[in-house]
């Protein structure tokens, strides 16, 4: 009797194992289009927070609020890379120090936009089960003066590294399998007026 | 030797025997002619039915005609009625209720889906309709001009809820009965993107509510 529950809770096991390994290895094309979707969008969600963190109308508190969500975006470590037409140079600050240092840049104003967010890699699989994708995007500075004339102007392209990973927790007595997206390192690729 | 008067006699028995004879012959031969113009109009007749029914099946078969899946089904049973024994119609006939039966099946399913398609939108209108409340905060806080106006909301919003951190879900895919989320975050911290991004994509999927009717878990869909 022993040995037929062992070999039953044997089975069982494999069988969950199986559909566990089976929700995160096979993925069909429109789970993988939605996590896609999903890296994208924290990309455009960072791209808002740092519009609204150099923004010089933005609340000190309000900054501050909205550098820790931004903060909570990026992997522990995460580097920022800063470029300027001025010299050829690329400055990597961690990620809460280059928020800061947008938030007290010496301009009456700055506007700050990012477009052509796409992929230039796409998520792939490693072999720990993380997918790992590359996120391009174009960032136009603009800096004015108090008499709101334009000081400083340049475009940037930068490569932003995704790292997409399947994770657990228990919310409400129950397991939610959710897919943790995290940024990496924001590589300066070229800078141009 | 025959007397005028006897031959004359004579002359008119010959005449009136002559023309039973001819009236006699005459009525046989115009039944005769009847008979077979009756055949022959039947033969057209059949060969017009087997015609007109070959070229109608067809057209079912090609698809080629307009008539609607009734207006087919009508005109098969008309032409099954005819009892034609054309080994071609017959033929047809076979061909053209297999592909009758198959249309007809699909269009019952097509129906079906059509059913059940009204109930899930009948059924998403009034689960939207349930958090219309919810809803509308999230909607006013991504649309508020200012952030005077957002925090506003957001205070009022935040009075559905048990606590400020009650737990909201994002559902990003639904596939093979399970659901794919993203990081879950709080209410306090989603009311503050809602603010930040000034967009609200989602949907209201699941809630769920304490004894005091406050929120204590929201569940989230993509749009």
């Amino acid at each position: 009797m022993r040995k037929i529950s062992t070999l039953l809770a044997v089975v069982f096991s494999l069988m969950i194992g199986y559909s566990v390994q089976a929700q995160t290895d096979d993925i069909s094309p429109e789970r993988k289009q939605a996590i896609d979707s999903l890296a994208l969008e924290k990309v455009r969600d960072l791209s808002k927070y740092v519009s609204i963190i150099g923004n010089k109308s933005t609340p000190w508190s309000e900054a501050n609020r909205v550098i820790d969500r931004a903060e909570e975006l990026f992997m522990a470590g995460a580097e920022m890379g800063v470029s300027s037409l001025v010299g050829p140079e690329v400055k990597y600050y961690n990620v809460r120090q280059y928020f800061e240092r947008l938030m007290r840049l010496n301009y009456d104003r700055v506007e700050i936009e990012w477009f052509k967010i796409e992929y230039v890699s796409d998520l792939q699989r490693q072999p720990d089960g993380t997918y790992v994708g590359v996120i391009t995007i174009f960032q136009k500075f603009s800096a004015y003066d108090k008499e709101g004339g334009l000081v400083y102007e340049d475009t940037t392209k930068k490569d932003i590294t995704v790292y997409v990973k399947r994770k657990e927790t228990q919310i409400g007595g129950r397991i939610i399998g959710f897919w943790d997206v995290l940024l990496g390192d924001i590589r300066v690729k070229e800078t141009s007026k | 030797m025959m007397t005028k008067q006897s031959l004359l006699q004579t002359i008119k028995k010959f005449t009136l025997v002559l023309m039973i004879a001819l009236v006699s012959l005459g009525g046989a031969t115009g039944c005769k002619s009847k008979k077979k113009l009756a055949q022959e109009q039947a033969a057209a007749e059949y060969a017009s039915k087997v015609e007109s029914a070959k070229k109608d099946l067809n057209s079912i078969l090609d698809g080629t005609t307009s008539w609607s899946l009734a207006e087919k089904e009508q005109r098969f049973q008309t032409i099954k009625s005819w009892n034609l024994e054309d080994t071609d119609v017959q033929a047809l006939l076979d061909k053209v209720e297999d592909k009758l039966a198959r249309e007809r099946a699909d269009a019952e399913r097509k129906t079906e889906e059509e059913r059940l398609r009204k109930e899930e939108e009948a059924r998403l209108k009034s689960e939207t309709s349930k958090y219309d409340g919810i809803e509308n905060y999230f909607k006013a806080i991504a649309a508020s001009p200012d952030q005077a106006t957002a925090n506003e909301k957001i205070a009022g919003a935040k009075q559905l809820f048990a606590t400020p951190d009650v737990p909201v879900l994002i559902i990003i895919s639904q596939a093979g009965g399970f659901n794919d989320y993203d990081r879950p975050t709080t209410i306090s911290k989603y009311l503050d993107y809602l603010k930040d991004q000034k967009v609200y994509n989602n949907r209201v999927q699941q809630v769920k509510y304490d004894t005091n009717n406050r929120i204590t878990e929201l569940e989230l869909i993509k749009k």
